[in-house]
């Protein structure tokens, strides 16, 4: 067993870190926890590019991509490209959240409406500008102290 | 991202570059280099504000370049470091002619910096500084004016931050932020791209240094509007000595134009950013400065904010 406790962090890459600050920051509220390479300390060790944030308690590095990676059609909101990052809003933040996306013209899909034994309400699909795709997802059972880990058969 | 460039303080008003002061082994050989091999004429000031010594240079737009002795020989052949002058393409032809007459080689590398990409033209003066010779239409006669400046610090960011939000400029163009730009590093390390000093690095990879496998990379870089003028930020390639940090007057120093009220805004910022600074200054009436603020960038680099009396 190797006893983990949760997820401690994500690396997201992406094609330009200007533009994904500014995703992360301005659209979904991420501030910012750290940068790297951006000294010269870094490059004399040759350390990757990357930018930290913090979402919430989430903390995750948008990492710049040394190439182009595959993108997915320009028309799929909904996805994962390897991987699709989740986020929870309280239920009353919901409507915040599409309305940031329509006022920076991101484009999503939904909401959509979750099965109602399973513990999400519902959620919104998008993607950031280097095509990784993401969701914002209210919990029915968001008032409860302790979420359980929840049945991923069900959701 | 880093709130570098929101809350600017449009009070300042940077409206370009005023004076650019360098540093030469050799008074009288830079003060000959620069007046018949380039087009500078000498102003006549007895002295500069804020300079002891030096031989100032007119330059159009009603600009200066100062020539002081240095202490140290320069040697910026490796870094992003130096400051471009605009002339007419005449003017050019006549001064690739007079480099060429004494033997200093010209370089046409590629830009990073889109608005930079047509013409490029770089040489080393004899005192160890590069210079580029910008074309611009706007200047008539054979006297240069000062086009950019492109300084480097060791935290690019903190860099952004003093010349964003504290002193206001707007970035305009970066470099090093984006895959496609990492990706055109490898023409540089492909030999397809002629690139200037200072743009790539060669990173050794801590993971793989047993190796010593080295990852072409370019180098960061913002390119910020200061009115009329750009200044390049270039993240310092290698560990340098930086001035200490209780000096505010010192060279070599970028000077930017700003009008009077622009002035107490800095002071204004300045303070409220806890930045150190020295000044205002208050010149005599036969200065060609009315006021000076003197204070170092994060790297080090010695900046001032002049007002004229103009």
């Amino acid at each position: 067993m190797a006893d983990v406790e949760t997820l401690s962090h994500s690396g997201i890459c992406v094609h330009d870190l200007k533009e994904a600050g500014d995703f992360y920051c301005n659209v979904l509220g991420a501030t910012h926890a750290g940068a790297v390479n951006f000294i010269t300390e870094d490059t004399l060790r040759g350390r990757s590019v990357h930018e930290a944030y913090m979402l919430g308690d989430f903390l995750f590095a948008v990492a710049l991509a040394p190439d182009l990676m595959p993108m997915p059609p320009e028309d799929q909101l909904k996805g994962a490209m390897g991987i699709r990052h989740a986020f929870t809003v309280k239920r009353d933040h919901f409507d915040d959240v599409l309305s940031k996306l329509k006022a920076n013209d991101c484009r999503f899909e939904g909401p959509v409406d979750q099965p109602e034994a399973g513990p999400f309400g519902q959620s919104i699909y998008f993607k950031d500008p280097s095509g990784n795709f993401l969701e914002i997802v209210w919990r029915r059972d968001e008032d409860a102290e302790y979420n359980a880990v929840p049945d991923m058969a069900i959701g | 991202m880093l709130d570098a460039d929101t809350n600017p303080l449009p009070d300042i008003d940077v409206e370009g570059l005023n004076h650019v002061v360098i540093e030469v082994d050799d008074l009288e050989a830079a003060r000959v280099f620069y007046t018949d091999g380039l087009g500078f004429v000498e102003s006549g000031q007895a002295r500069w504000p804020g300079i002891d010594g030096g031989v100032v240079l007119n330059c159009a737009k009603d600009q200066h370049l100062v020539l002081v002795a240095g202490k140290n020989p320069i040697d910026l052949k490796d870094t992003g470091v130096h400051f471009a002058f605009r002339v007419g393409l005449e003017a050019r032809k006549k001064i690739a002619a007079s480099l060429g007459h004494q033997g200093i080689e010209t370089f046409t590398y590629k830009e990073d910096n889109p608005c930079e990409e047509a013409n490029p033209f770089y040489f080393f003066d004899p005192f160890g500084n590069r210079v580029q010779l910008v074309v611009g239409q706007d200047i008539d006669g054979f006297v240069p004016a000062l086009d950019h400046v492109a300084v480097q610090v060791g935290d690019i960011q903190w860099g952004e931050i003093f010349y964003g939000r504290v002193l206001g400029l707007s970035a305009a163009h970066r470099v090093g932020w984006a895959t496609a730009d990492y990706i055109r590093a490898k023409d540089w390390a492909d030999g397809k791209e002629d690139m200037a000093p200072g743009t790539r690095r060669l990173d050794k990879r801590y993971s793989s240094m047993v190796n010593q496998k080295v990852l072409p990379r370019v180098n960061m870089q913002v390119y910020f509007d200061a009115g009329d003028s750009t200044l390049g930020l270039y993240l310092s390639n290698q560990h340098t000595q930086e001035s200490p940090e209780f000096e505010k007057l010192g060279t070599p120093r970028v000077a930017f134009r700003v009008s009077q009220r622009g002035l107490a805004a800095v002071c204004d910022r300045l303070r409220a950013e806890n930045w150190r600074f020295y000044g205002p200054v208050e010149h005599s009436d036969t200065d060609l400065i009315s006021a000076s603020v003197y204070c170092r960038d994060p790297g080090g680099n010695f900046i001032e904010l002049v007002s004229n009396n103009t």
